[in-house]
């Protein structure tokens, strides 16, 4: 790899611009009344399906709820999803990617086999399945979206960690007695983790739609809590006729699915260097 | 290695794999919250009646034996009979399965009608206007959840202009690419965005390797050696990434058929969740993954005869 060091303090684009969007967005979830207008769940039966104006910018629901307010307030829900639905895995699966590069063998080949059981499951069937045992709702949701995704991340740093175990340096930290915990886990996996961090944005922006889609489905968030997923859904019979219901809480979902994913990509860049 | 010999280890490697799944589907549909007797007979079931139903179904006989015998009638293609409808699973399956098949294949390919041309373009126009409107509008394609772009184009192409049936399956062959049409396009979406982006980063690859400077050294025409040299190696990287996403876009399809109310297997796995018909989710959940791992085999299969390194 040639790549000659550029401006080394321009940073790219596209992670300023997610980063922007995001750092908003983290604001709004941590203090949604300060920006909301009116309570998420107050109804107003004498503005019932008002379309967008002035006092209600993104117009009413069909209980007379302010459409902006619950956007801005499910912002709280869907970025914790964001962020609780890909810990878990990323943690785990780091931990297990780098044993298993570490050790190969058997468990590399055991393991191999679970990556091919579980990428065999289409994602959403499963989790839906195993949110319907434990029962809907967001605690659940987590469990179930954790069981599956960690798997993702493991495979990843596995053939990362596999890579620099067989460079000279590995060898090196073996050569001078170290424990084969301190090679892994100071010295590979730092130089091993890099693309689990990259992927770990872009899982975020997916666990925002998964989460949405649950919501949507009922198996998520719970009415009457403010969730864009469950938001679009209490609108999908008043599409014709108020389509500010469903369409605001869904441009939300797409700028904040943006925002995770530009600053996945600006990541890349950064920390791979440009291509 | 031979293409047969990699053939062979490939298909070899199906086995645990579906054992596992096997296991797998077991043990969550045994998990599942209230048992099948309660569902037959109604909460007020008198106890002697739920015994006698659980001796029926087998669920009386400890879990190995039941496993066994599971493992049993699943090679022998029996998965048991639907609890709500009363018909075979199997049955079922061939009913519905086709429909998402249809579904997820018309999906894939206008994913890939999209996708193809608009890469090509990205690529060969790289950093310049073209390129940033292409990857900025599959960008925003890929934030879209499946159910929003539904209910738009549900809203806008289906109630409101009334191009297209609000829903449905219709019938014969043609009425059900029509009924289609609007979920296909809107489960393409993300998959292109996929596909595009990735194809147009392996052009961009092909375009700057060795190989391509040389065919240009040699004299050859630009476009043969596009479609030649650079659609080829591309197309093989696509490949894996396609295969890679039918589980994906299977799930997809399970949204994608609820929010059109498509009579497809999605549609019925939903639906058998909420009303707890333990046979057919199971029978599903075997079907789709074993539609999966055939679909990897087969794409393993295309690349290896594609690209020979694979098998090396």
């Amino acid at each position: 790899m040639s790549h000659i060091p550029r401006r080394a303090l321009s940073l790219p684009r596209p992670l300023l611009l997610g980063g922007a969007i995001l750092l908003a967005s983290t604001l709004v979830a941590a203090f949604p009344g300060a920006v909301a207008p009116y309570d998420p769940l107050a109804m107003d039966y004498v503005n019932l399906l008002a379309p967008p104006s002035a006092a209600h910018p993104f117009g009413t629901d069909n209980f007379g709820r302010d459409v902006l307010s619950r956007v801005l307030h499910a912002y709280t829900i869907d970025m914790q999803i964001a962020l609780f639905a890909t810990l878990f895995p990323f943690v785990f699966g780091t931990l297990v990617g780098a044993v298993v590069g570490y050790v190969g063998g058997t468990p590399e080949a055991v393991f191999g086999r679970v990556v091919d059981a579980v990428i065999t499951f289409p994602f959403l069937v499963l989790v839906i399945a195993i949110v319907s045992v434990l029962g809907p709702g967001l605690g659940n949701m987590y469990i179930a979206i954790g069981v599956v995704g960690w798997v993702f991340y493991a495979r990843i740093v596995a053939a990362e960690v596999k890579v620099q175990t067989r460079l000279d340096y590995a060898d090196a930290g073996r050569a001078m007695g170290y424990t084969h915990a301190r090679i892994v886990f100071r010295h590979l996996l730092p130089n091993a983790i890099t693309p689990a961090v990259v992927y770990w944005m872009t899982d975020m922006a997916l666990a925002i739609l998964l989460g949405s889609s649950l919501g949507y489905l009922g198996l998520g968030a719970q009415p009457p809590a403010a969730e864009w997923g469950v938001q679009i859904a209490d609108g999908k019979n008043f599409m014709a006729t108020a389509w500010w219901i469903s369409v605001f809480p869904g441009i939300a979902i797409v700028i904040t699915g943006l925002g995770f994913s530009l600053l996945g990509d600006g990541l890349a860049e950064v920390l791979r260097g440009r291509r | 290695m031979s293409l047969p010999e990699f053939l062979g280890r490939r298909l070899l490697q199906l086995v645990p794999t579906l054992l596992f799944i096997l296991i797998v589907v077991f043990v969550l549909v045994r998990l599942l919250p209230g048992d099948p007797a309660s569902a037959i007979l109604g909460d007020r079931a008198l106890d002697a009646d739920v015994e006698r139903i659980n001796r029926e179904l087998g669920l009386d006989r400890p879990l190995p034996v039941q496993f066994w015998a599971f493992l049993k009638s699943v090679a022998t293609g029996n998965l048991g009979n639907s609890i709500s409808m009363k018909i075979p699973v199997t049955q079922l399956i061939w009913e519905r399965l086709p429909i998402t098949m249809l579904l997820t294949f018309m999906a894939a390919t206008i994913a890939v009608v999209v996708a193809v041309p608009l890469a090509f373009v990205a690529a060969l126009r790289r950093d310049r206007v073209a390129d940033s409107v292409i990857r900025g509008g599959f960008q925003v394609g890929l934030s879209m959840p499946v159910f929003y772009v539904g209910l738009i184009l549900l809203t806008v192409f289906g109630a409101k202009l009334r191009w297209f049936p609000v829903g449905g399956y219709g019938d014969g062959f043609l009425d059900h690419l029509y009924h289609l049409f609007l979920p296909a396009v809107t489960l393409a979406l993300s998959l292109s965005a996929i596909l595009m982006r990735n194809l147009r980063s392996a052009i961009i690859g092909v375009v700057d390797a060795e190989y391509v400077t040389f065919a240009r050294a040699k004299g050859l025409r630009a476009r043969l050696i596009l479609f030649r040299h650079v659609l080829r190696n591309a197309l093989i990287s696509t490949l894996a990434l396609f295969g890679l996403s039918i589980g994906t876009l299977l799930g997809g399809a399970v949204i994608t058929e609820t929010v059109f109310a498509v009579p497809g297997a999605g549609r019925l796995m939903i639906d058998s969740i909420y009303g707890r018909d333990y046979p057919v989710v199971q029978g599903l959940t075997i079907a789709l993954a074993v539609l999966v791992s055939v679909t990897f085999v087969l794409t393993d299969i295309l690349q290896a005869w594609l690209d020979p390194r694979v098998t090396r």
